[in-house]
């Protein structure tokens, strides 16, 4: 008789209290996706506001969350992501109504050009729609392949490939037309 | 031709960020952790209520709500909860109000967006060794309406008032939807009268 019977026994009949659960999610899950938060938002602030209401959703309806690390780990993406598109849509509509409402000439503050630089960098992915922005922080920076991406979002890798490409595009277009050309 | 791929990592806002985490680690899993350890919520049970026994039983027990509460005519909070806009500078038609602890003196809209009717379930969370404050979840109507309210209200102060007083006026950042927290440095016993007490409806 092998091992998995008796896990599966197990499971079905030690039930996890929801509190637990979320208590292990988190510990196991957290630094993921604050990395992915931070790189999603303009401020730790909001990254951390995003990672807590990524697990309050987990806390709401912790049966929701398939079992399983990877499982966890896509879920938890995949809820994060949904939320920062929320709030990108809401803000778009602010800064629609802001325009109209109070056009307004910015100075920028005086930095340094490393400053600048990183700045204008993080601008030009502001733009970018939620998930693309998502697909390419992923793909870029944790260096992750374009299965896992795919398999995380629930997405084909076709369409993760089509993020990348676009993304990579987009941002050059934007950095261009600051700095001078990029690829 | 520079690389966009090395652009983004050398402006990685993680180099120098990760200790934002360390910092505020704690409170957001006990908050989270809190929230998951809440015996849950009126919806469902509500809708499981609504077989065919549970419908009788139901009507049975609105009925003898009503008869019960005959003297006072209709149900009342035992704790008024709502919600409303607020402004930090003076505008005519709005309602001078003074905020419980700091004193702060902010104008009211009339309109109140949220009170007891919306609330789906709170809870208390515990900020400190001695410190608790409450946090209350809306049902979906709510939940929209504050979206509503709030999204373009940013900046402003919104005001959360417990029987009829202001008991903190935070400024809206981004739009609030589903939740907010009552932080007024309550003992356990006043964040529980008050957790309780506003889901009364």
């Amino acid at each position: 008789m092998s091992g998995q019977p008796i896990v599966s026994a197990l499971a079905m009949t030690v039930e996890e209290r929801p509190s637990d659960r979320v208590a292990a999610l988190f510990d196991a899950h957290h630094q993921r996706i604050y990395r992915l938060a931070r790189r999603l938002t303009a401020r730790a602030d909001d990254a951390l506001d995003l990672v807590q209401e990524t697990f309050l959703r987990a806390a709401r309806a912790p049966k929701s969350v398939p079992v399983g690390a990877e499982q966890e780990e896509a879920w938890l993406v995949r809820v994060l992501i949904n939320l920062r598109r929320d709030q990108w849509r809401r803000a778009a509509v602010q800064r629609r109504h802001d325009a109209i409402a109070a056009p307004q000439l910015r100075a920028e503050p005086d930095h340094g050009p490393a400053v600048i630089a990183r700045t204008t960098v993080w601008r030009a992915l502001d733009r970018l729609p939620p998930r693309r922005r998502a697909v390419v922080v992923m793909h870029e920076l944790e260096g992750l392949a374009v299965s896992t991406i795919a398999s995380q979002l629930g997405i084909s890798a076709i369409t993760v490939r089509w993020h990348v490409s676009a993304g990579r595009r987009d941002l050059a277009r934007v950095l261009a037309s600051r700095h001078g050309d990029y690829e | 031709m520079k690389i966009v791929s090395d652009l983004l990592r050398q402006a990685d806002p993680l180099n120098d960020d990760l200790r934002r985490l360390d910092e505020a680690r704690d409170q957001i899993r006990r908050t989270v952790v809190t929230a998951a350890s809440v015996a849950r919520p009126r919806v469902p049970r509500r809708k499981a209520a609504l077989g065919a026994a549970g419908a009788l039983a139901a009507a049975l027990i609105v009925v003898g709500l009503l008869v019960g509460l005959g003297d006072r005519g209709t149900l009342r909070a035992a704790v008024r909860f709502e919600m409303r806009l607020a402004e930090a500078q003076p505008i005519p038609g709005l309602i001078v109000a003074r905020v419980a602890d700091s004193g702060r003196v902010i104008y009211l809209h009339p309109e109140t967006i949220v009170t007891n009717e919306d609330i789906a379930q709170s809870w208390v969370i515990q900020d400190g060794p001695d410190r608790f404050s409450v946090s209350v979840e809306f049902l979906p109507a709510g939940a929209e309406r504050m979206r509503q309210a709030t999204a373009i209200h940013l900046g402003h102060p919104v005001a959360i008032l417990i029987d009829g007083e202001v008991v903190i006026a935070p400024i809206v950042r981004s739009a609030i939807s589903d939740s907010a927290a009552i932080t007024g440095d309550y003992t356990r016993a006043e964040a529980e009268r008050i957790a309780s007490g506003v889901g009364i409806r």
